[in-house]
C-alpha cells in the first residue's frame, strides 16, 4: 500500500520546488536555480520511473455538498505519460544549464518550468474531470509566464497564446460540464458514454477542441510560431514540442477511447480525421517557406499533431496505436530538433537561415543529432518516425484513400522542408565570420545525444515501446489480436513511403540547382502561381484565426463604441443639463429667508389639512 | 427598565452640575462616553423582557411606564452609537478649554435623555414633552459656538420648531376633546369610527404637518440645511444622525403605526411628500459646494426614503424603513465625521477649494467612500439592502412609479456623492494643502467604527433580515 503523500508527490514536489526557486534571489543564484531545477527534475524522474507500471487510486473527499472528490488514478496510460514528461523535463533542464546561462529572469524560467511539470503530472493523474480541469487551466499560467519572459515582443505573443488557449479551455470547460451532466459523475474512470444524442456529440466535440488545442492543432496553432521566435528556446522544446503534445493527445485518446466510444462509422471520427489532415497539410506548407530555424520547426510541431489526430481519429487499432506512438516519437524528435536549434542559436547567435550555413563541420555532433531527428520526422526507415507513420498510414488507408493521400502528401513536404533546413543551416556556403564557432557545450549535447539515440532505439527495436508502453493502453480486446511491433506488414505502404522520400530528395536537388542555394530549394513551390498569392496572404497573417478574431473584436468594439457614444450623449449632456436646470431652480428657491421657509411650511400644512379633510 | 435610560443621563447631568465638583468638570467627557457605551452594550446584551419590566416603586414615583420593542431597540442603539461618535468628535473639534466640552457633554446627555424618553413613550403627550426636551437641547447645541451663521441656523430651527410645536399641541388638544385621552391605545381606535369627524381629521392633519416639519421633509425643510451646516461638527453629527430622526421620523413612524393612521388618503399624502423629498433633496444636494450643506440636503433625500417605506405600510416596507433609519444614522454620521475632519484639518468646507486630499488623509478619504457608497446603495454595503428592501416593497405593493423614483434618485445620490468625493478627496492635491496631515485618533476611531458597522451589517444581511428586521412589524 503506497501512502497518500507519496501518491501526490509528483504534483506537490515540482510545484513546491518551483516556488522555492522563485524565492531565490536572482542575481546571485543563477547557478542555484539551475541546480535546484535539475535536481528536482531528476527526483521527479526517479519518482515517476518508480511509479511506472503500478496501479493505484487516491480518493480524498472534497467539498462534501457537491459530492466532489479529489481523486487521482495511476494506471498504465497515465504512468507512461508521467514517465515520458519527467524524462523530457529532466533532459531539458540539463540543456537549460548552458542555454539559459546569462539570460534574464532566469529564476522565473526555472520556477515556471518546475511548476509546469507538477501541473502536467496533476493533469495526467487526475481522475476527476474538475480536478483535471484545474491542473489543465493552471498550465495557462505558466505558459503565459514562460513566454512573457522572452524577448521584447514576447508580451504580445504571450497574450496571444493565453487568449487562444483560454478560448480552447473554455470550450473544454463546456465539454466537461456537458459530460458530467450526461454521465452523472465526475470520475473519469467511471464514465463510458455512447454517442447516442446530439448533446453527447457536442460534449465530445468540445472536449476534443480542448484536447487538440492543447496539442497545438489548427486552428488553435497560431501562437506557436510566434512563440518560437519570442520565447526562450527550452520552453519550445519542453512545452509545445513535448509536454503539450503528450497531454493533448493523452486526453484526446482518453476521450475517444474511454470516456466516449468513437466507432469507425461515426461522423466524429471523420471530423477528427479531417481536422488532422488539414492540420498536416496547411502547417507543413507553411513550414516549407520559413526562413527561420525555430519558426520552421514550430510549423512542423503543428503539422505533426495532424498525424496523431488522424491516427486516433481513424478509430481502428493500427491508427490509434500509430497515433499514440507518433505522439511519443514526435515529442522526442521535435524536442531534439529544437535543441539542435538552440545549440545553433547559442553558438552562432542567430537562427536566421539566410545568415547560417556550412556549420556542419564546426558542430558535428549537433549535425548528427539533427540528421537523426530530421530523418525520424521525415519517416525514413529505420528511425522511429517511420514506424509510427506507417501505422497511421495503415489506419488512414483503411478508412479512405483521401486521408491516406493527404498524409503521404504531408510527408513529402515534410521531407522537402527538412532537406531545405539541413542544407541551408548546416551545409552549403558558410558566411565569412564562422571561424569562432565551436561545438555546443556538454550539458547541451547530452540531452540531444540521448534523445537522438532514443529515436534510433525506438525505431530499430520498436517492439519495446510498442509492446511495453503503447499496446497495453488499448488492451487485448481492442487490439483484436494484432501486434504492430516489427516491420510493417503492408509492403505497398513501405514502397510508397520510400518513393515519396526519394521524390522529395529529387525535388530538393532540382530546386537547389534551380535557385542556386539550399535555402531556395523550395522557392519553386513558394513562387508557383496561385500558391504564391496564398502564401503572401498567409505570411501577412491574413489566415491567422487569432488575427481574424482580433479584427472582428476591434470592429465590434468600434460599433459598440459608437452606440455607446449616443448613450453617453444622452446621459452626459441631456440628462445632466436637465438635472442642472432643476438644481439651479431649486437653489434659487432657497433664498435663506426664514420667513419664506415658514410660509412654505404653513402652506404645506394648509394643503395637508385641506387634503385630509377632503376639501381638495 | 428602559426608564433608566432616561433617568441615568438626567441624573448624570444633575450630579455633574452640583457645585463644588471641580473634578466632575474634567470627568464629564468620560462619563458621557461610558454612558453611551453602556447603553449600546446593554441594549445588545439584555433581552427585551428585561427592558419591559419596571419596579412598582418607580412607576408610583414617576407615573410613567415606558414601552420597549424591537423598533425601540434600533433607536436606542442608534442613539448610543451616534452619541458616542459625536462626543469623540466634540473632543476633537471643540477647543478643549474644559468648560466647553463639559457644556457639550451636558447638553448631549440631556438630548439623549429626551430622545430615549421619546422612544419609549406610550402616549402622545409624553412624546411631545420628550420631543421638546431634545429639541431645546439641540437649539443650544447648534448655537454652541455663538457664530453668526450658527445663530441664524438656530433661529430658523427655533421658529419652524415653534410652528411645529404649535401644530402638534393643537392636535393633541383637539384629540383630547374628542377622545378624552392621549394614550396611543385609545387613539388607535379613534380613526375608524371618527373618520368623518372634521375635528379628528384636522387634528391628524396638524399632527402630520408638525411632524413633517420636525422630520425636515420637503416643503417643510427650510431649517435643515442652515441648521446642519452652521452647527459645530459634533452637533451636526448628533442632529443629522439622530435628533431629527428621532424627533421627526421616528415620532412619525410611531404615531402613524400606533394610531392606525395609514388610511388610503394619508398613504397617498405621505408617499407624495416622501417622493418629493427624495427628488428635491437629491437635486438640491447636486448643486451645493459646501460639504456639510450637501450632506444636509442628502439627509432630506434619505429621510424621504424612510418615509416612503412608512407610506407603503407593508411589513417588508416598514422593516426596510427602520433599517434605513439605522443605516442612515450610521453612514450620515460617518460622512459628517469626515466633514468634521476635513473642516478641522483644512479650515474650509468649500469643495471648490479642496481637492485630492485623500493622499494626505487616506483614512478619511477611504471611510468617506464607504459611507457614500452605502448611501447611494451600492452592494454589499448596508445602505444597499435597506434601499433594496424599500424598493422591493414598493414594487410588491404596486407602487411602481414610486419604486422607479426611488431607483432613479439613487443614481442622483451617486452623482452628487461622486462629485463630492472627486472634488474633495480624489484627483490632484489642491494648492495650499501640501502640509496637510491626517486627523488624529479621536476622529479616526469613530470613522473606522462606523465604516466597519456599514460593511459588517451589509455582509450579515441574511441573518439580520430574518431574525430582527422582519419581526419589527409584529410588535409595533
Amino acid at each position: 500500500m503506497i501512502p497518500a503523500y507519496i501518491k501526490i508527490m509528483p504534483i506537490i514536489f515540482p510545484v513546491f520546488a518551483g516556488l522555492a526557486v522563485l524565492m531565490l534571489e536572482k542575481k546571485r543564484n543563477e547557478i542555484m536555480c539551475a541546480w535546484t531545477c535539475f535536481i528536482a527534475t531528476a527526483i521527479n524522474l526517479l519518482l515517476c520511473a518508480s511509479m511506472f507500471g503500478k496501479e493505484w487510486d487516491l480518493i480524498v473527499p472534497w467539498g462534501g455538498m457537491f459530492d466532489f472528490n479529489f481523486s487521482l488514478r495511476l494506471y498504465h496510460f497515465s504512468s507512461f505519460i508521467l514517465l515520458a514528461s519527467a524524462g523530457f523535463g529532466f533532459l531539458i533542464s540539463l540543456y537549460s544549464f548552458s542555454f539559459m546561462n546569462g539570460k534574464e529572469k532566469i529564476n522565473q524560467f526555472y520556477s515556471y518550468f518546475l511548476i509546469t511539470i507538477g501541473l502536467v503530472n496533476g493533469a495526467v493523474l487526475a481522475d476527476n474531470l474538475i480536478v483535471m480541469l484545474f491542473f489543465w487551466e493552471g498550465l495557462l499560467l505558466t505558459l503565459f509566464g514562460m513566454i512573457v519572459i522572452g524577448n521584447k515582443t514576447a508580451f504580445r505573443t504571450a497574450i496571444k497564446a493565453f487568449i487562444i488557449s483560454g478560448i480552447a479551455d473554455l470550450c473544454m470547460m463546456v465539454g466537461i460540464a456537458l459530460t458530467i451532466h450526461l454521465a452523472g459523475t465526475m470520475s473519469m474512470s467511471e464514465i463510458h458514454l455512447q454517442i447516442s444524442s446530439k448533446t453527447a456529440a457536442a460534449a465530445f466535440l468540445f472536449l476534443m477542441i480542448g484536447a487538440i488545442a492543447k496539442a497545438g492543432s489548427m486552428p488553435f496553432h497560431s501562437w506557436i510560431p510566434d512563440a518560437a521566435i519570442d520565447a526562450p528556446l527550452p520552453f519550445m522544446a519542453l512545452i509545445p514540442a513535448a509536454l503539450e503534445k503528450l497531454l493533448g493527445i493523452y486526453f484526446l485518446a482518453r476521450i475517444s477511447l474511454d470516456l466516449f466510444k468513437i466507432g469507425t462509422n461515426s461522423l466524429l471520427s471523420t471530423i477528427m480525421m479531417t481536422v488532422g489532415c488539414i492540420t498536416i497539410l496547411l502547417a507543413v506548407m507553411m513550414a516549407l517557406i520559413q526562413k527561420d530555424y525555430k519558426r520552421l520547426l514550430s510549423f512542423h510541431a503543428i503539422s505533426q499533431v495532424g498525424y496523431m489526430i488522424l491516427g486516433i481519429g481513424t478509430a481502428v487499432p493500427a491508427g490509434i496505436v500509430g497515433g499514440i506512438f507518433h505522439m511519443i516519437n514526435h515529442a522526442m524528435y521535435k524536442s531534439c530538433l529544437f535543441l539542435t536549434g538552440g545549440s545553433v542559436e547559442k553558438q552562432t547567435g542567430t537562427t536566421d537561415l539566410t545568415k547560417l550555413g556550412g556549420i556542419a563541420s564546426k558542430m558535428p555532433i549537433t549535425f548528427v543529432c539533427f540528421i537523426v531527428a530530421a530523418a525520424s520526422i521525415c519517416g525514413v526507415p529505420p528511425f522511429n518516425g517511420f514506424f509510427s507513420k506507417e501505422l497511421v498510414y495503415d489506419g488512414a488507408l483503411e478508412r479512405g484513400r483521401l486521408f491516406y493521400f493527404a498524409a503521404v502528401l504531408g510527408s513529402f513536404f515534410t521531407a522537402a522542408s527538412f532537406l531545405k533546413l539541413g542544407h541551408a543551416a548546416f551545409l552549403g556556403k558558410s558566411p565569412d565570420d564562422t571561424a569562432h564557432i565551436k561545438e555546443a557545450p556538454l550539458p547541451m549535447l547530452i540531452p540531444m545525444i540521448t534523445i537522438a539515440a532514443l529515436c534510433i532505439f525506438f525505431g530499430v527495436w520498436n517492439y519495446f515501446p510498442l509492446r511495453v508502453f503503447i499496446q497495453p493502453i488499448l488492451g487485448e480486446h481492442r487490439l483484436e489480436g494484432h501486434d504492430f511491433a516489427g516491420m510493417p506488414t503492408n509492403v505497398m505502404l513501405i514502397v510508397v513511403t520510400l518513393v515519396v522520400i526519394i521524390g522529395s530528395i529529387m525535388n530538393h536537388i532540382w530546386g537547389a540547382e534551380k535557385s542556386g542555394s539550399g535555402l531556395g530549394a523550395a522557392d519553386h513551390i513558394h513562387d508557383a502561381p496561385l500558391l504564391h498569392t496564398i502564401y503572401d496572404k498567409a505570411e501577412q497573417r491574413m489566415f491567422d484565426p487569432y488575427e481574424i478574431g482580433m479584427k472582428f473584436a476591434s470592429w465590434l468594439a468600434k460599433v459598440t463604441m459608437s452606440i455607446d457614444k449616443v448613450i453617453d450623449y444622452i446621459y452626459n449632456v441631456v440628462v445632466v443639463e436637465f438635472t442642472y436646470a432643476f438644481t439651479g431652480f431649486i437653489r434659487r428657491l432657497h433664498s435663506g429667508s426664514y420667513a419664506l421657509y415658514v410660509v412654505w411650511s404653513l402652506l404645506g400644512t394648509l394643503i395637508v389639512v385641506l387634503y385630509i379633510m377632503r376639501k381638495i | 427598565m428602559s426608564v433608566l435610560l432616561i433617568l441615568v443621563p438626567l441624573a448624570a447631568v444633575l450630579i455633574m452640575n452640583l457645585p463644588l465638583h471641580k473634578l466632575m468638570r474634567k470627568l464629564a467627557f468620560w462619563v458621557g462616553l461610558v454612558l453611551c457605551m453602556l447603553q449600546a452594550v446593554l441594549i445588545i446584551r439584555m433581552p427585551i423582557g428585561f427592558w419591559n419590566t419596571q419596579p412598582d416603586l418607580l412607576y408610583r414615583l414617576l407615573l410613567f411606564r415606558p414601552f420597549t420593542d424591537n423598533l425601540a431597540f434600533v433607536m436606542f442603539l442608534s442613539i448610543a452609537i451616534v452619541g458616542f461618535v459625536s462626543l469623540l468628535v466634540a473632543r476633537y473639534a471643540i477647543e478643549n478649554d474644559g468648560s466647553k466640552l463639559f457644556n457639550f457633554t451636558n447638553l448631549l446627555l440631556l438630548a439623549m435623555a429626551g430622545m430615549n424618553g421619546l422612544v419609549v413613550s406610550r402616549d402622545l403627550f409624553s412624546l411631545y414633552v420628550f420631543l421638546e426636551v431634545s429639541a431645546v437641547a439641540s437649539f443650544i447645541l447648534i448655537a454652541f459656538n455663538n457664530g453668526k451663521d450658527a445663530l441664524e441656523g438656530t433661529f430658523k430651527y427655533l421658529v419652524l420648531s415653534a410652528v411645529a410645536t404649535a401644530m402638534i399641541l393643537s392636535a393633541i388638544g383637539l384629540l383630547m376633546t374628542v377622545t378624552g385621552s392621549v394614550s396611543f391605545k385609545t387613539l388607535s381606535s379613534v380613526m375608524g369610527p371618527n373618520s368623518g369627524n372634521p375635528v379628528v381629521l384636522l387634528a391628524v392633519a396638524l399632527l402630520l404637518g408638525g411632524l413633517f416639519i420636525k422630520s425636515g421633509l420637503v416643503p417643510f425643510h427650510g431649517w435643515v440645511p442652515d441648521a446642519y451646516s452652521s452647527a459645530p461638527s459634533a452637533t451636526s453629527i448628533l442632529l443629522a444622525g439622530i435628533v431629527t430622526k428621532t424627533t421627526g421620523v421616528y415620532a412619525l413612524i410611531r404615531v402613524v403605526t400606533k394610531m392606525n393612521l395609514l388610511t388610503h388618503q394619508v398613504q397617498v399624502l405621505v408617499m407624495a411628500v416622501a417622493a418629493v423629498s427624495i427628488v428635491v433633496g437629491a437635486l438640491a444636494a447636486l448643486g451645493q459646494s459646501d460639504f456639510k450643506r450637501m450632506l444636509a440636503y442628502s439627509s432630506i433625500s434619505q429621510v424621504g426614503y424612510i418615509i416612503l417605506g412608512l407610506g407603503i405600510g407593508s411589513n417588508l416596507a416598514l422593516a426596510g424603513a427602520v433599517f434605513h433609519l439605522f443605516n442612515h444614522a450610521i453612514f450620515k454620521s460617518l460622512l459628517f465625521v469626515n466633514a468634521a475632519a476635513v473642516e478641522k484639518q483644512t479650515g474650509t468646507r468649500n469643495m471648490d477649494i479642496l481637492g485630492g486630499i485623500s493622499d494626505k488623509m487616506p483614512v478619511t478619504g477611504f471611510t468617506s467612500v464607504i459611507a457614500f457608497l452605502s448611501t447611494a446603495g451600492i452592494p454589499p454595503l448596508s445602505g444597499f439592502w435597506s434601499k433594496l428592501i424599500i424598493i422591493i416593497a414598493a414594487w410588491k405593493a404596486g407602487f411602481h412609479v414610486y419604486a422607479l423614483i426611488a431607483i432613479l434618485a439613487s443614481l442622483l445620490t451617486l452623482a452628487y456623492f461622486l462629485s463630492m468625493q472627486r472634488r474633495v478627496f480624489f484627483g490632484k492635491l489642491a494648492s495650499g494643502f501640501e502640509d496637510l496631515k491626517e486627523a488624529n485618533l479621536w476622529i479616526l476611531v469613530p470613522a473606522c467604527l462606523l465604516a466597519a458597522i456599514t460593511i459588517g451589517l451589509g455582509l450579515c444581511i441574511p441573518w439580520l433580515l430574518n431574525s430582527f428586521l422582519l419581526p419589527i412589524r409584529s410588535i409595533l
